[in-house]
């Protein structure tokens, strides 16, 4: 039975014109209208987002039971068969599960060890930077990969990699020599590729929130404590890290909802026959589906799944984040 | 209003901090050119003939330098107003979308707000959870907004993920200050406006830069919603002529007089959509990377 | 905080109170009213930057058919999205161009979306189908649910390297076995002259498509004697890879590629890239349509114009059975379609079908693939020659035929039906007779699929599974990576993946279909 105040109010400051301070600990009788119009400017700033979620989130939001009916377009919602579980069935039954379900997780796994901390090593190692021009230049470049399509980064890939022209691929040759690796190709390979093409993509345009959040520090603080004695190593132990790690606990929360989620532009663009096997994920999986069946319900179940899972993450790993004392989402 | 330091204050650094500098450098220098070569190659490929691309495996400046692909993206009054339509739509629905997710993350970095908790969880069902595109579709259907330029702003108007962040950097402002205002007198909308919003400027300029690109990288929509082609956006072309054909039986039934777009092409055009970004970024830039100065003039 | 807090509750009240609200919403309520009779909407897939609809070309096209056009252009890249988007909506022009073999299509037009036009057609002179292969290939088990888009019936043909032939001495391949002869002297024989021996013979893109897509296998395949996608075998329709004629194939294009007769990337090459090491002199041969020669000789000619005339054109050949086999096209590329949204009645079809016949005329034709005589070409003997190209008013003109009304063309496309762009030079011209000569000559041996209008629905229920499966074995031995024993199992266990089923519902449509 658990009321807004309850044992997460760790708030220091302490202020009369709050309501009902953690002392009491009791269910405070909830006066709707007087609540109303107590914090009425922050309900009426609250108000045309709301009327946004609604209208356009929660009205579509029926959509999901297409999952549980074989929807065909022209015959319209209600004109569509309810077929119940059977699609959840033949997802989890059918030979490709287990293959799908390991690709996913593992290409997840491999963003959140290499693509995830990526961006924030790149902005903490650009807030370090002393030498202003190399700084700027950096900045205004590294985001700019971002902007191009999959289609030119799997051109571009292919054209450093390639096994009979690829720049990087030849090179490559060069030093370690003995037979000359098809790493487009080979199924070895496919990993690798796709976490150091979401690398080049998307690390630049990372760094832009990490930057934001170091940003707000207060440089006075860095002032205090190099009066203090601290050294830079101390300094970026107790004034850095502290002012980013809120933005990280966010961004990792959020990012885990995303965990099922691989970018399915970019994965249909490199698989080949010869490594479709660690290539397919559910993104893919679920657009050939859409090709060869024209099956929305299909697609929505697994949106679906993916959705519960994702939910399930976040409030996971938000309640990780607080056990491990950071403040988590809520 | 914080005193600024006019002296130059000199700290001898240990060795341990300069090694780090001169490393630093170093590792900086080659993210900008693991990132930068790419991209000049890309800018030069659209410099160039066809044939060289073609022959050259990867270069930074063409052997002959034509501007084909530039005069060809141009010749038709249609990629101007593409491009134009796009500027408008952006402009405003960067505004639009900020304005509603400023206003709504706001409220929800109240603690002490009664249903903050449930339009939270509200909230981050929908990061998961969506109706679909057909059920959308028909929504905007609905309100009488196909075919319209507010079908492209309209049902993107917060980013949910987004939303959050905002108010998780809401949540992060010292709480002193807006305390001061309100023993002052002011109510929430004052504080909101008169002390939080000055003090968001980072905030403020990452998400009109994140939103911005949203809007012009956003091809679903203007497929999905729009028909006349004269409302097109500049992605509509732009996916036009440099996407796959996955669609494998179309690539060899086509005509000849359907000619598929040359590499220079596609090259020229992202150049050309990714320009005016290019242009927008510097001026957010300083308020989002201010950074810290150490051991020299505070700017 | 638990996760069966109040607020989840309450979270989880609100959501069903709304899904059951707007459960009732939504969907395929009141389909639109009668149609404006004076105005035909249709839609159609879109190569450039869409028409002005108060254009001169449009103009002169609505005066042909009395009536007013709308219609939306949709980009090629996105034309499968925005028609299932639209089949949704309860906006479904009157005529639509789609691929009739989508399963949203066939769903659609079996839930009553589309008219059923089998046997309708005959009366309209220039909407009856001109090829009865043609017809049958473009039904969907046995209706008609869409006037087909013509092209040209067999196109598959070998590009090879003149020069190099000329060099080596050698003359154009009958056989199998001649090809691999100048593949393996192209490899080995140093054409280019040049020293050094970084020559191969043949050039393989990944293949976008699945087994039976016209890729160069296929048609490889189909020289050894295999079927084409499905074939008879013992009075009964067997998938075309469970012949040994496909394995034959298979193995003898393994050979290859261990002799390095073929690109060390046939796995991962973009097919936009195709041309690349052919123009750049790597490779020596390619097995695709016939219009890539003239698609090779005019890189070449932007190379260098003084000598050009590197590309030859053979058809296909005899397998090592000593019979020539050729692989044909569909001989069409997606119907057009006429939905009942607006197109109520038997009368508003019967007018429908007058105008698209007025469309597809003679003179309907020359509009929609040529432009307007006089105003963006003239009449040249059999050809048309472009004129005033410079004015833009006509660029605008040739830009909306070329990237886009030829899109409604079903009774002509490039070359057929209307008047062919003259050559610009005596090798292209040349080349474009061929064509002709070709394609006539390897009709007669033409190994049609005899299913290709057969749509089996376990093949569409199990297709993400059971699609790549041919495919990707098939790369993966002829790329060494496994045994023709393994090759075998992958067609053992597409049989088993649900392909028994599919070869059953194939055979039974096939028979209702009447064969």
């Amino acid at each position: 039975m658990a009321t807004d105040l309850v044992p997460e109010v760790v708030q220091p400051a302490a202020d009369s014109s709050r309501p009902a301070p953690a002392a009491k600990r009791t269910r405070r009788a909830r006066n709707l209208p007087r609540d109303l119009f107590r914090y009425r400017w922050l309900y009426l700033l609250l108000l045309p987002g709301l009327v946004y979620f609604v209208v356009f989130k929660y009205l579509p939001m029926y959509g999901l039971t297409i999952a549980f009916k074989d929807y065909v377009p022209f015959l319209g919602y209600s004109g569509s068969e309810w077929v119940g579980l059977k699609h959840f069935q033949e997802l989890f039954t059918g030979p490709d599960f287990g293959r799908l379900l390991f690709n996913t997780l593992l290409l997840a796994l491999l963003t959140i060890v290499f693509v995830f901390p990526a961006p924030i090593v790149v902005a903490l190692l650009l807030n370090e930077l002393r030498v202003n021009v190399l700084k700027r230049s950096v900045q205004s470049l590294v985001y700019i990969p971002h902007f191009l399509s999959w289609t030119i980064v799997a051109s571009l890939t292919y054209l450093l990699f390639s096994v009979d022209f690829g720049v990087i691929a030849n090179w490559i040759h060069g030093i370690v020599g003995g037979q000359k690796t098809d790493y487009v190709a080979q199924a070895d390979w496919f990993r690798p590729l796709i976490v150091l093409q979401l690398l080049w993509k998307q690390t630049g345009w990372g760094t832009i929130i990490y930057l934001a959040a170091l940003a707000g520090v207060d440089s006075q603080l860095y002032e205090a404590a190099r009066v203090d004695g601290a050294g830079r190593w101390r300094q970026f132990w107790h004034i850095t890290l502290p002012a980013i790690r809120p933005t990280i606990v966010v961004m990792a929360i959020l990012t885990s909802g995303h965990l099922m989620d691989s970018g399915f532009e970019q994965i249909w663009l490199m698989t080949t026959s010869l490594n479709r096997d660690v290539a397919d994920v559910f993104d893919t999986f679920v657009y050939y589906i859409g090709i060869t069946q024209g099956s929305f319900s299909y697609a929505t179940a697994v949106g679906l799944f993916k959705g519960v899972v994702g939910v399930v993450l976040i409030f996971g790993s938000n309640l990780l984040a607080k056990r491990l004392g950071q403040r988590g989402l809520f | 209003m914080k005193p600024v330091m006019k002296q130059r204050v000199r700290y001898y650094d240990s060795v341990g901090s300069r090694v780090f500098d001169v490393l630093n450098v170093v590792v900086l220098t080659a993210l900008a050119l693991v990132t930068v070569l790419p991209l000049l190659y890309v800018l030069a490929g659209s410099f160039a003939t066809e044939s060289e691309i073609s022959s050259r495996p990867f270069f930074l400046w063409p052997h002959k330098f034509v501007t084909d692909t530039y005069h060809y993206i141009f010749s038709t009054d249609t990629f101007v107003r593409a491009l134009l339509t796009t500027v408008a739509v952006t402009a405003v629905g960067t505004v639009i979308q900020l304005l509603l997710t400023l206003t709504m993350a706001y409220p929800l970095a109240k603690r002490f707000l009664p249903g903050r908790a449930l339009v939270l969880n509200l909230v981050i069902f929908t990061l998961v959870f969506s109706g679909g595109m057909i059920p959308t579709y028909l929504v905007v259907r609905d309100l009488g907004l196909l075919d319209s330029y507010w079908a492209l702003i309209l049902p993107l108007a917060i980013n949910p993920f987004y939303l959050i962040v905002v108010k998780s950097f809401f949540q992060e402002l010292p709480e002193a200050l807006e305390e001061a205002a309100r023993i002052d007198g002011c109510n929430e909308l004052n504080v909101f406006l008169r002390i939080v919003l000055p003090l968001s400027k980072p905030i403020i300029a990452t998400f009109s830069l994140f939103y911005a690109v949203g809007i012009w990288n956003d091809y679903m929509s203007p497929l999905l919603y729009i028909d006349d082609s004269k409302k097109w956006t500049l992605q509509m072309i732009v996916r036009q002529l440099t996407a796959a054909n996955a669609d494998s039986a179309n690539v060899l039934q086509q005509l000849e007089t359907v000619t598929f777009p040359e590499q220079g092409l596609k090259f020229a055009v992202v150049v050309v959509a990714t320009l005016p970004i290019l242009f927008f970024y510097p001026f957010l830039q300083k308020h989002f990377a201010k950074g810290v100065l150490i051991g020299s003039v505070k700017e | 905080m638990t996760i069966f807090s109040r607020r989840r509750i309450a979270v989880a009240a609100v959501t069903t109170a709304l899904l059951a609200a707007s459960a009732c919403s939504g969907g395929g309520d009141d389909k639109g009213g009668e149609a404006a009779s004076n105005e035909l909407t249709v839609m159609a897939p879109l190569f450039g930057t869409a028409p002005d609809p108060n254009g001169e070309l449009q103009q002169a096209v609505e005066k042909l058919i009395g009536k007013k056009l709308k219609v939306t252009w949709v980009p090629n890249a996105e034309y499968g999205d925005k028609s299932n988007v639209t089949l949704a909506s309860d906006k479904i022009p009157d005529v639509m161009v789609v691929n009739e073999k989508s399963p949203s299509f066939v769903k659609a037009a079996e839930a009553g979306a589309f008219w059923d036009l089998t046997g309708k057609l005959d009366k309209y002179p220039n909407l009856k189908p001109s090829n009865e292969q043609t017809a049958k290939n473009s039904q969907t088990n046995g209706k008609t649910y869409g006037i087909y888009r013509v092209r040209p019936l067999l196109r598959s043909g070998i590009v090879i390297r003149k020069d190099w032939l000329a060099k080596l001495g050698l003359k154009e391949p009958q056989t199998t076995n001649d090809l691999y002869t100048i593949a393996k002297a192209f490899a080995e024989k140093d054409p280019d002259g040049n020293g050094k021996k970084d020559t191969y013979g043949l050039i393989i893109p990944k293949w976008p498509g699945n087994y039976a897509s016209a890729s160069p296998y296929d048609v490889v395949e189909t020289w050894f004697g295999a079927p084409n996608g499905w074939g008879e075998r013992d009075g009964k329709l067997v998938p075309g890879f469970d012949t040994p004629e496909f394995l034959k194939a298979n193995e003898w294009l393994r050979g290859w590629v261990k002799e390095g007769l073929v690109n060390p990337d046939f796995a991962t090459l973009d097919s936009a890239n195709w041309n690349d090491p052919f123009v750049q002199g790597k490779g020596g041969m390619i097995i695709d349509v016939n219009v890539r020669a003239t698609q090779l000789l005019d890189l070449f000619k932007e190379k260098n114009p003084k000598d050009f005339d590197k590309v030859t054109l053979v058809g296909n050949l005899k397998g090592p059975d000593g019979e020539k086999h050729s692989y044909p096209f569909t001989g069409y590329n997606m119907v057009m379609a006429i939905s009942k949204q607006h197109v109520r009645t038997e009368d508003q079809l019967d007018q429908v079908l007058q105008t698209l016949d007025k469309l597809e005329s003679k003179d309907g034709s020359i509009l929609l693939t040529n432009g307007i005589e006089g105003r963006n070409f003239k009449v040249d003997g059999q050809y048309a020659v472009p004129l005033n190209q410079d004015d833009p008013k006509v660029k605008a003109i040739q830009n909306d035929v070329d990237k886009a009304f030829i899109q409604l063309g079903t009774r002509a496309s490039v070359g057929l039906g209307a008047y062919a762009l003259r050559p610009n030079d005596e090798a292209s011209r040349a080349m474009r007779e061929k064509f002709d000569v070709l394609m006539n000559e390897d009709l007669k041996t033409a190994v049609f699929n005899p299913a290709l209008s057969i749509i089996a629905p376990t093949a569409v229920a199990k297709g993400q599974t059971l699609d790549t499966i041919i495919p990707d074995a098939r790369i993966k031995y002829l790329s060494g990576a496994i045994t023709e024993e393994q090759l075998k199992a992958q067609i053992k266990r597409w049989y088993d993946s649900g392909g028994t089923d599919i070869v059953k519902e194939v055979n039974d449509l096939s028979a209702k279909a009447g064969g």
